[in-house]
């Protein structure tokens, strides 16, 4: 985005009266935005990219802030289909995050009440990811930590800001889950355990959290401490029936996440019969609970009935296609038709082509592994 | 019996059954906010009350199975979904590497890929090393009577790896076929077992205690999380564990409470110390020097247990002392030439009785006269000591040099068991002059 471009969209200013309603719908935000987040719901990448090449050419965006939300739902699109290089290219447009260029009191005709940075979030967190997807891990780490200080300082500028505090305490944690997801994907638990530790102690008794620390434990052995930490999460349900408020997860979420953690336990035991009890506990109080569809089935097959395990995954796609239809549970349910069928490849085949009719644009096809 | 590969009604298809695994991945999902507005935009007071609720309306969470969009594949609903582990579980993928120490586990299915059902189905299945050959299935008992055209037969069998090498897994299947013809089919499975882990040990002595130092090396290609590593003591020893004291800064109370940190040892060559600290728990003529073994148990993914012991672990040769010597007192000035009084003390350690002695300073090979001697009869007469009884008595020594000298070669001879015990190390002393 260059200067010229900036100042011509200066002088065409937008209505700076205070009653005209600037957040009625999410047209307001930005040029046809319902639009963008509708494609983006369904998983329409493609024809984002398209749209927003379409608004471009056109010159349709008229704001600066039209161009960064525009540019960002362009970087997540291409990052969403794997198109890392070009998504790397379209983020080296926007030169300098805290540039002058991208700050609202630059441009006072179109925006007389605000100052403060426009860019989105996301772009800096893209900025981060996308060289650990293009295999510069080093370099995407170092950014991760950089914009965690960056998100850190931010929290301590901000302290009158309620509602601003509040969002910046999110993107704390959604950059530190990122870090510590990139140091899980590459089994250094060590690092993972300390980071965790460390998002515990600064006030986030998060039973989600709690559980995936338990998860962790479980991955690397440590049966006694993950049993610890699910005994802890049980604790925390009661305390909230007690009287506690936990505005973020459901009754049904939680309990849920209590009953997975148990039927954890049960199948590291190896005491399938009580694991699939636990999750069709689950799935009973929610039907689009995948996790414990998924984890079901896989039960089924480790006792010894590959029939059914195959049933339950082929049953959730057909009747919640939108949340069953990930790739983990497509790779399984391939493994399971690779063992059950010797002519294994038309089986796959149907199911090949049942997923390019359904699934969204950025559903990668190599897990049916044909 | 036919034995063609041609055509054959029924095959095997095998998979390795060990356990499942989380699937990890960084989610490509956000906050709506993150996407839609500007990072600062929310420190406008304005904004700050309208666009929440805008936003909450247009990002409910997914409760209607007839909204048919994919949005939990792009929008965050909590703040935990960005952690890349949703406890989706996922089947092995490959056969991966095997151990010695593990189960062996695996899922056989008999398909019948023909239009015809086959009938009195005798299925086996074996485990062929080097060494031996081990049943682990076999249905000739009680063959399965059919299996329709389309159906499967299916079993999990398991085994407890303890060889090393070559593997093979062979399943066999003796059945008939549509043509009512009996057939026999063979297929083979291959792996290879490897040594998981090595274990180095040094064992040292000082004073009374014995301590063993074991060095665990991880080979494998996952990190091993050491679930137990005990030490078996053999008999006669008595051992426990010496751990290091915590650091200052883990004792946190509250990420204490949350969980310990676990022993865990990296992949490819990875690590870890053990020391232990043993005790000799008879006096007794138990010469041996096996000190005892370790067991090892390990953990691998999703608590996928491993165990092993080590081989005897043998200590330095343990010579009992049967007598002890003990120096109570040497004067604190000696002078040249002036004789002088060491006070020591015998000690017989055993369960019976010992000596009479004779005790004198050996002479040495340097034709050099030796600095200190006895002053007087050169050999001196103990009585005889009763089982763990002492006796004090004093040796008369003369110094005929100056300076640093040594007291060397006091040697203690049983003269009924015709025993030469030297059991003092040298003895410094300070020579002046008057």
């Amino acid at each position: 985005m260059d200067t010229d471009t900036l100042l011509q969209h200066e002088a065409v200013s937008q209505s700076a009266d205070p009653l005209s309603n600037q957040f009625g719908s999410l047209n307001d935000l930005a040029h046809e935005l319902a639009s963008l987040q509708d494609l983006a719901n369904r998983g329409s990448w493609r024809s984002i990219l398209d749209k927003v090449a379409r608004a471009r050419s056109h010159s349709l965006l008229n704001t600066p802030h039209d161009h960064l939300t525009y540019l960002a739902y362009n970087v997540l699109a291409l990052a969403k289909l794997r198109r890392f290089k070009d998504a790397l290219t379209e983020l080296d447009s926007v030169d300098d995050f805290d540039s002058h260029h991208y700050r609202y009191e630059t441009y006072p005709k179109i925006y007389p009440t605000r100052c403060g940075s426009m860019v989105p979030f996301s772009l800096r967190w893209l900025h981060a990811l996308i060289p650990i997807k293009l295999g510069n891990r080093q370099e995407g780490l170092d950014r991760f930590y950089i914009l965690l200080d960056f998100v850190r300082g931010k929290l301590k500028e901000k302290q009158d800001y309620d509602v601003s505090i509040k969002m910046w305490k999110k993107r704390e944690v959604f950059v530190m889950n990122g870090i510590i997801s990139e140091h899980l994907k590459n089994k250094e638990f060590g690092v993972c355990l300390d980071l965790i530790k460390d998002l515990v102690s600064r006030g986030n008794l998060d039973p989600v959290l709690l559980s995936k620390l338990g998860h962790i434990q479980m991955q690397i052995g440590d049966l006694e401490g993950a049993k610890g930490s699910f005994d802890k999460v049980e604790k925390l349900l009661k305390e909230r029936n007690a009287g506690g408020d936990d505005e973020l997860l459901s009754e049904v979420e939680f309990r849920n996440q209590v009953n997975r953690n148990k039927a954890l336990v049960y199948l590291v035991g190896k005491d399938y019969v009580s694991a699939v009890r636990e999750y069709e506990e689950c799935i009973e109080r929610d039907p689009m609970d995948v996790v414990a569809i998924n984890n079901k089935a896989l039960c089924l097959m480790y006792l010894r009935d590959l029939s059914d395990s195959i049933k339950v995954l082929e049953n959730s796609l057909e009747r919640v296609p939108t949340v069953a239809l990930n790739e983990t549970l497509v790779v399984n349910l391939c493994s399971m038709y690779e063992l059950a069928y010797v002519n294994h490849s038309d089986i796959k085949r149907t199911l090949s082509n049942w997923i390019a009719r359904v699934a969204p644009d950025d559903f990668d096809s190599s897990s049916t592994r044909i | 019996m036919s034995t063609t590969q041609g055509t054959h009604s029924l095959a095997f298809r095998v998979m390795r059954l060990c356990r499942p695994s989380f699937h990890v991945e960084a989610p490509l999902r956000v906050d709506a906010s993150d996407l839609i507005v500007g990072e600062d935009i929310f420190d406008d007071p304005i904004a700050a009350s309208r666009l929440p609720p805008l936003i909450d309306a247009h990002v409910t969470k997914l409760t209607d199975t007839s909204d048919l969009t994919y949005r939990t594949r792009f929008l965050l609903q909590h703040p935990s979904d960005s952690f890349g582990l949703t406890g989706l579980l996922v089947l092995p993928q490959a056969f991966g590497a095997i151990y010695l120490g593990e189960t062996f586990c695996s899922y056989i299915s008999i398909n019948n890929s023909s239009n015809f059902e086959v009938r009195d189905v005798t299925i086996k299945a074996e485990i062929q090393t080097e060494r031996q050959r081990i049943l682990l299935l076999d249905t000739s008992k009680s063959p399965v009577e059919s299996i329709r055209a389309g159906g499967r037969y299916d079993f999990i069998v398991e085994h407890d790896v303890k060889e090393l090498g070559a593997h093979t897994l062979v399943c066999t299947a003796v059945y008939n076929d549509g043509d009512g013809d009996r057939k026999y089919l063979p297929q083979f499975f291959k792996f290879i077992v490897a040594n998981p882990l090595s274990v180095r040990t040094k064992v040292r002595v000082v004073k009374e205690t014995t301590y063993l130092e074991a060095c665990i090396e991880n080979h494998t290609k996952t990190n091993l999380y050491m679930d137990q590593v005990e030490f078996e003591p053999a008999q006669h020893w008595s051992a426990n564990i010496v751990k290091a004291d915590e650091h200052k800064s883990e004792k946190d109370s509250l990420s204490r409470e949350i969980f310990k940190p676990p022993v865990l040892i990296r992949s490819g060559g990875g690590i870890h110390n053990y020391l232990y600290q043993l005790r000799s728990s008879s006096n007794g003529s138990a010469q041996s020097n096996i000190l005892g073994k370790l067991q090892i148990t390990w953990r691998t993914n999703l608590g996928e247990p491993g165990r092993l012991q080590t081989q005897q672990i043998l200590g330095t040769p343990v010579t009992h002392k049967e007598i002890e010597l003990c120096v109570m007192e040497v004067p604190s000035v000696i002078n040249l030439d002036k004789p002088f009084s060491v006070h020591l003390n015998l000690k017989n350690h055993t369960e019976r009785e010992l000596g009479p002695f004779e005790v004198w300073l050996s002479q040495n090979d340097s034709l050099d006269e030796k600095a200190v001697m006895i002053n007087g009869l050169q050999t001196m007469e103990l009585p005889q000591l009763k089982a763990f009884g002492a006796n004090d008595f004093h040796l008369n020594l003369i110094a005929t040099k100056l300076g640093v000298q040594k007291i060397t070669g006091i040697t203690v001879f049983d003269k009924s068991e015709k025993k030469t015990h030297v059991p003092l190390p040298d003895l410094e002393i300070f020579v002046d002059l008057d």
